[in-house]
């Protein structure tokens, strides 16, 4: 169809004026023809994912930030001592919830960066770059949030039940309040999990 | 994503190559999953010596968060091995999204569920090595070395396969823009 040599008269019915005549395309902008395949621009259900995508990383970080101050605060001390003894309980007499209150406080860090990168994909649903780099960042944050959360889930476990094949006393029975907080705080902990898996879903869904 | 002349129903060649590599990330995570599980499964360390009343063996089951880490590690390299097919599947159709899509978001599940094991095996594995005074819980790996040797390897194993899924997951992602 290039340089068309005659040209053909067509009259215009009011349907073409309007636009919905079925039979006649759109004229072509210049005389070339280019076999072009266009997908037609999905933004409409990108878009609320990507609001939806916002909307959880706030939970997330409630999530996280309440499970590393719930841990980070735990403080107690039973109303007896001896000389040689030690009867008072915080976060940091374990290894396992010192990491458990800087993994969280990274995750919830991140997700708080995160928050504008999502709003690009909000504002740009098309944009691919955005999307992967979130993708990846997300799996990582589950990966590190999945290993604090597992390992103070196990020593919580060991605190409220013991071990008596390896003689490890349930400290639990004494230091209640302690063992109610950290057990709290693990379970934020594994929300915010969940909230990150629910975040890379989407992003899968929006790619 | 921009429109470029393509012709509809041919993936691009970079897809082939993502799925090959997807198809070899899986075999090296299930080789390091299946690999940890044994492992940790059989450890069984007997002290020479005994007494009436107390018990001075050390096997995997004898900690719940060992017990747990055996069982996540056989799911995941179980579900590993079943999604090779998929994998296979991927290399010789290239541009398929739903199935890509499936294999994201279980690849995301399966590394949440590997990790919780080896993080629960690894407080566990500190705790033996070191103990801790505040809490009175004594250091089991001076009496019981050869299990707490086992037990650390083994650790190591999961780990390389947590890492694989990332970047399996990531994989899955990059060929799902290339569409």
């Amino acid at each position: 169809m290039e340089g068309d040599s005659t040209t053909i008269n067509i009259t215009e019915t009011p349907k073409e004026r309007k636009g919905k005549a079925p039979l006649l395309a759109a004229p072509p902008a210049s005389s070339s023809f280019k076999p072009v395949v266009q997908k037609a621009p999905k933004g409409g259900y990108k878009r609320g994912l990507a609001i939806f995508d916002v909307v959880l990383r706030l939970a997330g970080i409630a999530a996280a930030l309440g499970a590393a101050i719930a841990m980070g605060s735990t403080d107690q001390t039973l109303p007896f001592f001896t000389q040689f003894f030690q009867f008072k309980a915080q976060f940091d007499d374990l290894p396992a919830f010192t990491f458990f209150v800087v993994a969280n406080s990274i995750t919830a860090a991140y997700l708080a960066l995160s928050i504008p990168i999502s709003i690009v994909c909000i504002v740009r649903p098309h944009l691919v770059a955005p999307r992967l780099i979130l993708i990846f960042l997300d799996t990582v944050m589950v990966a590190l949030t999945t290993a604090a959360a597992g390992g103070a889930a196990s020593i919580v476990y060991l605190a409220h039940n013991g071990n008596s094949d390896a003689n490890w006393p349930a400290i639990c029975q004494q230091f209640n309040d302690f063992c109610q907080e950290v057990s709290g705080a693990v379970v934020a902990s594994f929300l915010a999990v969940v909230v990150l898996m629910v975040l890379i879903v989407l992003s899968a869904f929006s790619l | 994503m921009k429109p470029s002349a393509l012709q509809l129903g041919v993936a691009p060649p970079e897809n082939r190559g993502i799925a090959v590599l997807d198809f070899f990330l899986r075999l090296i995570a299930i080789v390091g999953t299946l690999a940890s599980a044994i492992a940790m499964a059989t450890t069984n360390q007997t002290l020479p010596f005994f007494s009436q009343f107390v018990r001075f063996r050390a096997k995997f089951n004898d900690l719940p968060s060992f017990t747990f880490f055996v069982v996540a590690s056989s799911i995941v390299s179980a579900y590993l091995i079943l999604s090779l097919a998929f994998s296979i599947l991927h290399i010789a159709k290239a541009n398929l999204v739903n199935t890509r899509v499936l294999l994201l978001v279980l690849d995301t599940a399966a590394m949440g569920l590997l990790m919780a094991g080896s993080a629960a095996a690894t407080a566990i594995v500190q705790l033996a090595h070191k103990g801790n005074n505040k809490v009175n819980w004594f250091a089991i790996c001076q009496q019981y070395n050869d299990f707490c040797k086992r037990v650390s390897g083994s650790l190591i194993g999961s780990y390389a396969g947590v890492v694989v899924l990332i970047l399996l997951i990531l994989l899955s992602g990059v060929a799902l823009t290339r569409r």
